[in-house]
C-alpha cells in the first residue's frame, strides 16, 4: 500500500506585494500639493470608499479556499472535479489572491477510521489561517464538515455538492451555506435518444456492480418507469464483462442502449472501472448507447445530459467566486447540479446523428479534424472551381456544335440559294433567248414583205415608165426610201438585238489602226463630202470585241458626219486618252451639237433630237454604242453645246471586265 | 428557154420572192431553166427525182426559212447524200445571223448571200451568181 502525502496548499499564484497603483499616485499627489483644497480631498475620498475601491481592497486581501473531497486524491472523479474547480478559479479576475487548498478524506482507503483523526488533522494544519469558503465535493465531506463546522471553520461559508436525499438536511444546516444537488437525467437523456432515433422499439439498460446488488437496475427502473409505454426496456444487469461485450455487438436493429453504470473485472482479474467496461463494449456495440456521466464522454456513448465531477467542480467553483466577490450564501439558492447535454462527435458520426437534431447548447467534444473538416472550405473553393471550369467548357463546347450546326445549315441554304438561283437565271435565260429568237424572227419575217415592195415599185417604175406621170413616178420613189428606212430600220433593230445576244471575243485591238480602218471606209461610203479628219492616237493597244468596238467607232463617226454636213469645214478629230484601268477614246466634231439636257436621252434608242428631213437616220445608233460599251465594262457619254459641236466618248477597260469575258 | 441548158434549183416559199428572183434572173439574161421548190419536202423530194432519171441542176438556191422541213435540213440531206453532195447550194436569205452562216457552212454550203431588201441590189447579186456560178465555176460532173 502506497501512501501519498497530499501537501497541496500552494497558492495558485504567488500573492504580488506590488502596492495600489491608483492608490500610490493619489499619495504622492497630496505630497506633491500639500495645501489641495477642501473639495479635492472629498473627491480622494469619495474615490477611496467608492464600491470599485473596495472591491478593489477586498480583492487585494488573500481568499483561502478548502475544498474536502471524499475519496483520494487519485480517484479520476476528483482529478477532474480538481481541473475543472481550478480552471473557473484560474479564469477569475482575482486569481492571483487566490489560495487553493484541496483535502482528501480517502474513505474508500481508511474505512473504519474515524473521522477525529481527520478532524485533528485538519484543526492542527489550518490553524491561524482562516478559510474564506469551504467546498464539500459530496455527501461525506458534507456530514463531516456539518459535524466539525464550529470547531474546525466556525465563520467559513460551506459550498456543497449534494444528493437529492441530502438535500433539505443540508438547507436547515445554518446560514452560510449554499451548493447544488445531485439530480438523475435519465428522463431528459432517454427523451434526446428517442428524438434522436424515433424508430426505437427496445431500450437496453446496462447496469451492474461487482457486488450485484442490482442496485442501479432499481434506479433505473424507478427512473425509467413513465418510458414502459413507448419502449421495450431490456436490463443486461450483472452481465460477466464477455458476455457484455458479446451480446452488446449483436443488439437488434431499432434499438438503442443505456449505460448506467458498470464495474466488471477483466481477464486478469483486474477491477475496470465503469468508463473502462464501456471503453470494451462500444466499439462492437450493434448500437448507439447513451449514458449520463460525463466520465463516459469519450469512451463509446453517443452522449445524453450529463453531469460529472468536471461540470460540478466549475458549478462550485462559481458559487465560491460570487461568496467571495461579496455574495452572502444564503442568497445563491440551491440548484440541482448542471446537466449539460454533450456528445461524442465520434459517435455522431458513427451513428449518422445530425448535429442539427441535437438541442440548442450542446457540446459536442471529440472532434476528429479530417482532411475534410481541416480544409473543406478550401477542397469545395477548388471543387467550386472545378465545377465552374467545367460548367464553362461544357457551355463553350454546346456552344461550339451550336455554331458548326448553324454553319452546316447556313451552308447547306446557300447551296440551295444557290441551286435556285441557278434555276431562275436559266430560266430567265430561256425566257430571254426565247424572246431574242421572237425579236429575230419578226424583224425577218417584216424584211420579206419590204422586198416584195420595193421589188415590185421597181418593177413598176422601169417596166412602166411611160404609163406613169410624173406624180406617179414620184409616188413610186416615196415607196422607194419609205422601203428603204424601214429596211434600215430593222437591220438595226437586228443590229441591237444581235449585241444583246451574242457572246463577246477578247481581241487585243490596235487602236491606231482600228481608227484608220474606220475612218477610210467612212471616206470611201461618203465621198461627196470633204471632211477633215485628225487622228491623235497613241499606241494604245485594248483587249475586247473588236467588232464591237469597230462598230461603236462607225456609228459615232458616222453620227459625227451626218451632223457637221451642213458646216463649212467640217473637221473630226478622233483622239485617245489613257487612264491606269481604261483607254478613252473620243470623237470631236465642229457640227451642230445639242443641248446638254439631252445628253444622256440621246443613247436610248429611237431617241432622235432632229427631224429626219435633216438628219435621216433611225435613231438606234447609239443605242447599240451604249449597249456594247456597259457589255464590256466600259462607258460611253457626251458632251456638247449647241452649234458648237460635240464630243463622244468610249471609255474602254484596258482588261477583261463586266459580262465581258474569253 | 433553151432545154439544152441545166436547170437551176430554187428553193423559196414566198411566191413573191420566188417571182421577183426568176424575173432578177431573168433580166440578168440568166438563160437556164429555175425550177422551183416551195417548201423543204418538195425540195428533198428532188432527190428521187434526180434518181429517177430528171436533170440534176447546176447549182440549188436556197433559201433557210421554209415550211416543213427547214433550209438547214435541206442543205443537210443534199450534203449527206453520196451522189448529190457536189451539186453547189447557195444560200439565199434574209438572215444574216451569225450562228446560221456558221452552220450552214458547217453542213456544206457553197456560198451565202444575204438577200437585201432593194431591189436594184438584188439585180446586181443575180448578175454575179450568175457569172460566178454558171460561167467561172467548174462543177463536179
Amino acid at each position: 500500500m502506497m501512501v501519498v502525502i497530499s501537501d497541496r496548499e500552494t497558492p495558485l499564484v504567488r500573492t504580488s506585494h506590488i502596492p495600489d497603483s491608483r492608490f500610490e499616485t493619489f499619495q504622492s499627489i497630496l505630497r506633491l500639493r500639500g495645501l489641495l483644497p477642501l473639495l479635492l480631498w472629498v473627491i480622494g475620498l469619495a474615490i477611496l470608499f467608492s464600491p470599485a475601491s473596495l472591491h478593489a481592497q477586498s480583492s487585494d486581501r488573500t481568499h483561502r479556499i478548502l475544498v474536502l473531497y471524499w475519496d483520494n486524491k487519485d480517484f479520476p472523479g476528483n482529478v477532474k472535479f480538481d481541473e475543472s474547480f481550478k480552471a473557473v478559479l484560474q479564469q477569475s479576475p482575482n486569481s492571483r489572491n487566490l489560495e487553493y487548498y484541496p483535502e482528501y478524506m480517502e474513505t474508500t482507503r481508511f474505512p473504519g477510521k474515524r473521522q477525529d483523526f481527520l478532524h485533528d488533522y485538519l484543526r492542527q494544519k489550518y490553524e491561524g489561517r482562516s478559510i474564506d469558503v469551504v467546498v464539500a465535493t459530496a455527501d461525506i465531506p458534507l456530514n463531516f464538515l456539518l459535524q466539525y463546522r464550529a470547531d474546525l471553520f466556525p465563520n467559513s461559508p460551506i459550498v456543497f455538492l449534494a444528493t437529492t436525499s441530502r438535500g433539505k438536511e443540508t438547507l436547515s444546516a445554518g446560514p452560510g451555506i449554499t451548493g447544488i444537488i445531485h439530480q438523475s437525467t435519465y428522463r431528459e437523456t432517454l427523451e434526446l435518444a428517442l428524438k434522436l432515433h424515433p424508430n426505437t422499439k427496445q431500450l437496453f439498460v446496462i447496469s451492474g456492480s461487482p457486488e450485484r446488488d442490482k442496485r442501479y437496475e432499481t434506479a433505473a427502473r424507478r427512473e425509467l418507469s413513465e418510458f414502459t409505454s413507448k419502449v421495450e426496456i431490456i436490463y443486461l444487469t450483472d452481465l460477466p464483462l464477455n458476455e457484455l461485450i458479446s451480446r452488446t455487438a449483436s443488439l437488434p436493429s431499432n434499438s438503442i442502449a443505456l449505460y448506467v453504470w458498470q464495474q466488471s473485472v477483466n481477464e486478469q482479474g483486474k477491477l475496470l472501472e465503469t468508463f473502462e467496461v464501456l471503453a470494451r463494449i462500444a466499439p462492437t456495440a450493434s448500437v448507439p448507447i447513451y449514458g449520463m456521466g460525463t466520465g463516459n464522454l469519450g469512451q463509446g456513448i453517443v452522449g445524453g445530459y450529463l453531469q460529472g465531477p468536471d461540470t460540478n467542480g466549475a458549478k462550485l467553483a462559481e458559487i465560491t467566486l460570487r461568496i467571495l466577490s461579496g455574495t452572502h450564501p444564503q442568497d445563491i439558492g440551491v440548484e440541482g447540479a448542471p446537466k449539460v447535454p454533450m456528445f461524442d462527435w465520434r459517435q455522431l458520426q458513427r451513428w449518422g446523428i445530425s448535429e442539427e437534431n441535437l438541442p440548442p447548447g450542446s457540446f459536442i467534444g471529440f472532434r476528429v479534424l479530417t482532411f475534410w473538416h481541416q480544409y473543406k472550405w478550401y477542397i469545395a473553393g477548388i471543387l467550386t472551381l472545378s465545377l465552374l471550369q467545367t460548367l464553362f467548357i461544357v457551355v463553350l463546347l454546346v456552344e461550339r456544335s451550336r455554331r458548326r450546326r448553324a454553319r452546316r445549315a447556313l451552308a447547306q441554304l446557300n447551296a440551295e440559294l444557290e441551286e435556285r438561283i441557278a434555276t431562275r437565271t436559266a430560266a430567265l435565260n430561256n425566257k430571254t433567248r426565247e424572246l431574242e429568237t421572237f425579236a429575230y424572227s419578226v424583224a425577218h419575217d417584216l424584211k420579206a414583205p419590204l422586198r416584195g415592195i420595193d421589188g415590185y415599185s421597181r418593177l413598176l417604175l422601169e417596166d412602166y415608165f411611160e404609163q406613169l406621170d410624173e406624180e406617179g413616178r414620184s409616188f413610186l420613189k416615196t415607196i422607194h426610201t419609205s422601203t428603204e428606212e424601214m429596211a434600215q430600220l430593222i437591220d438595226d433593230l437586228l443590229e441591237y438585238s444581235r449585241l444583246e445576244r451574242r457572246e463577246l471575243k477578247s481581241d487585243r485591238i490596235e487602236l491606231a489602226s482600228l481608227v484608220d480602218t474606220v475612218v477610210e471606209q467612212t471616206r470611201r461610203e461618203g465621198s461627196e463630202e470633204q471632211v477633215n479628219f485628225v487622228i491623235n492616237i497613241n499606241g494604245e493597244s485594248i483587249v475586247g470585241d473588236a467588232n464591237a468596238i469597230h462598230q461603236a467607232l462607225r456609228n459615232y463617226v458616222d453620227n459625227a458626219v451626218k451632223f457637221s454636213r451642213k458646216v463649212s469645214a467640217p473637221r473630226i478629230e478622233i483622239s485617245s486618252t489613257e487612264t491606269p484601268k481604261s483607254v478613252v477614246l473620243s470623237v470631236r466634231d465642229n457640227g451642230v451639237g445639242f443641248d446638254m439636257q439631252y445628253h444622256d436621252r440621246i443613247f436610248n434608242i429611237f431617241q432622235r433630237l432632229n427631224s429626219i428631213e435633216d438628219y435621216p437616220g433611225t435613231g438606234v445608233g447609239l443605242a447599240i454604242v451604249r449597249k456594247s460599251m456597259e457589255r464590256m465594262g466600259g462607258r460611253a457619254w457626251a458632251e456638247s453645246e449647241l452649234g458648237r459641236g460635240a464630243t463622244f466618248y468610249l471609255e474602254i477597260p484596258k482588261s477583261l471586265e463586266g459580262e465581258f469575258s474569253g | 428557154m433553151n432545154d439544152n441548158l441545166a436547170p437551176i434549183l430554187l428553193v423559196e416559199d414566198r411566191p413573191s420572192d420566188a417571182d421577183l428572183t426568176k424575173r432578177a434572173f431573168a433580166r440578168s439574161r440568166l438563160l437556164n431553166p429555175i425550177e422551183l421548190a416551195r417548201d423543204g419536202e418538195e425540195a428533198i423530194a428532188y432527190i428521187d427525182r434526180w434518181e429517177a432519171g430528171e436533170e440534176v441542176p447546176i447549182f440549188i438556191l436556197l433559201d433557210l426559212k421554209l415550211p416543213k422541213f427547214s433550209g438547214l435540213e435541206v442543205l443537210r440531206r443534199l450534203k449527206h447524200h453520196p451522189k448529190y453532195s457536189k451539186i453547189p447550194v447557195i444560200v439565199l436569205t434574209t438572215s444574216a445571223e451569225d450562228s446560221d452562216i456558221e452552220e450552214a457552212y458547217r453542213l456544206g454550203c457553197n456560198s451565202y448571200i444575204v438577200k437585201p431588201v432593194e431591189f436594184n441590189k438584188f439585180m446586181e447579186i443575180a448578175v454575179q451568181i450568175e457569172v460566178y456560178w454558171c460561167a467561172l465555176n467548174t462543177a463536179a460532173r
